[in-house]
């Protein structure tokens, strides 16, 4: 407000000597402040926020933040209190290019749908309420992660890819980060570039050749 | 170490085309223009909006020839997938003109091109000596319900770059990932067959390992019938081939030809 009074007190000393000639200067200089904030700033200020709120929500489904049939799902707890690893639930597709699609039917497989809500024992199956929405064939995530079109990218390749002495040369934290000790499910915002891949491929010695990845 | 380097590409694909078997009938361009999403205008007698990797060529002994004389030949033209001077270090014509490394020789020799990094300059359409490379002028356009049966595999390129034949390097990333799945480690077992040659009714067609002097395709490429197309310098002798491989960019071509005609050899001869 104080900045906007500013602007208008300089603006308003051009104007005020031919408007106010029989009135008193203070008055009107008053008036139009108040009827230009009234008229102009407050809806300018209303205007700019609920459109900045717009083009959030707009940009979040561009990038599809919001993924389908969102449900609140804790990567920690998961992986903490019951030692589940990342190949629990995200398995292969039937060609190894994909992960990450599970089914509400491999929730159902620890969880039980007709248990107790809260047990103190880990091995107990608890009940998880919003599972009742879905059947068992429903998919509740989904894979928002897919690499660009040009891109050839087989998950299978890169994880079966062993040194000599039987370490796996990649795993899921070299990519995605720590996803399994966060506590949401939401997309990791930001892009994958390629000089990321490359970095690993000339770390260990792989070919970087345009076509190992493109087509 | 020494494993790592056992991992290593060995493969150097290429390919025979007979064109005694040949008989012109297109199949092999229609399946590439399938298998690679190449989008189809109205009129494909405008050459410069034209889009084919593959063009099936019909060549004559002499345009004007009459009734008894005339012969006529078709030869399936793709990019020849050329590996320079050097096979260890492939320099072909047009990888060392592109300024943006859009285009490059990929470790089994098969020349790469992705749109994607192409700024459309168009230098390397220019230096190819085969024309293989075609130029997006127009954005593709599919008609109708054809968008539904585009391959997944391959992207659609935007307007304003170029494309080329890869061999159909997304299938041997396809088999690739099966024989991973599979279990099988070894990039040198998995082996494949590019669209135009699965498509080949006669068997003209033969694709394989050049280096793997028991394949098809070495055997046919020490054929006696074999030429490659235009500067063909195979029949010259050794000490005046050396003086023609160290002319800069000599392409190299890594597609052969078969034929026992005499004017088609003639016709392709290094005059």
């Amino acid at each position: 407000m104080i900045i906007n009074y500013n602007n208008l007190q300089l603006i308003l000393n051009c104007y005020s000597f031919e408007f106010c000639l029989k009135n008193t200067f203070k008055e009107i200089r008053s008036k139009l402040v108040k009827r230009s904030i009234v008229l102009i700033t407050i809806p300018f200020i209303v205007f700019t926020y609920i459109s900045f709120i717009l083009f959030q929500k707009a940009c979040d489904y561009g990038m599809n933040l919001q993924a389908k049939k969102m449900e609140p799902f804790n990567h920690k707890t998961h992986t903490e209190k019951y030692g589940a690893t990342c190949e629990t639930c995200h398995g292969y597709d039937e060609n190894g290019r994909f992960k990450g699609i599970p089914t509400i039917a491999e929730c159902t497989s620890c969880h039980d749908r007709k248990g107790p809500a809260t047990s103190k024992d880990p091995a107990q199956p608890l009940k998880k309420p919003f599972l009742a929405k879905h059947k068992d064939t429903d998919k509740p995530w989904e894979s928002f992660a897919r690499q660009p079109d040009l891109v050839y990218f087989s998950h299978k390749v890169v994880m079966t890819a062993k040194f000599e002495d039987g370490r796996l040369k990649s795993r899921c934290g070299s990519c995605h980060g720590e996803k399994g000790m966060s506590t949401s499910n939401d997309k990791i915002k930001g892009k994958m570039l390629m000089g990321q891949c490359e970095d690993c491929h000339t770390a260990l010695n792989l070919s970087n050749k345009c076509a190992v990845c493109h087509d | 170490m020494m494993k790592d380097m056992e991992n290593k590409m060995k493969r150097r694909w290429g390919m025979a085309i007979d064109l005694d078997k040949c008989t012109g009938c297109g199949e092999c361009a229609v399946s590439c223009a399938q298998e690679n999403n190449l989008p189809i205008f109205e009129d494909d007698s405008d050459i410069p909006k034209k889009m084919t990797y593959l063009d099936v060529m019909r060549i004559t002994n002499d345009r004007d020839a009459k009734f008894p004389d005339v012969k006529v030949a078709f030869i399936p033209k793709m990019c020849q997938q050329c590996e320079g001077n050097d096979p260890k270090n492939p320099q072909p014509p047009c990888v060392s003109v592109c300024p943006v490394v859009a285009t490059d020789t990929g470790d089994d020799g098969v020349v790469s091109q992705i749109w994607s990094r192409c700024i459309g300059c168009r230098y390397c359409q220019v230096s190819c000596p085969y024309e293989a490379r075609v130029f997006n002028w127009w954005k593709p356009k599919y008609e109708g319900s054809f968008k539904k049966s585009l391959n997944p595999d391959v992207s659609i390129a935007s307007r304003g770059t170029i494309q080329k034949c890869t061999f159909c390097s997304h299938i041997w990333k396809k088999e690739r990932d099966k024989a991973v799945m599979k279990g099988e480690l070894d990039i040198n077992a998995v082996l494949y067959t590019p669209a135009c040659v699965s498509a080949c009714p006669t068997g003209a067609m033969v694709f394989g390992d050049l280096n793997d002097p028991k394949s098809e395709v070495s055997r046919l490429a020490r054929d006696n019938r074999a030429f490659r197309l235009v500067h063909t310098i195979d029949q010259k002798k050794p000490d005046e081939q050396k003086k023609f491989r160290a002319i800069k960019n000599f392409p190299n071509p890594k597609v052969y030809y078969l034929s026992s005609k005499q004017w088609i050899r003639d016709l392709m001869r290094f005059k």
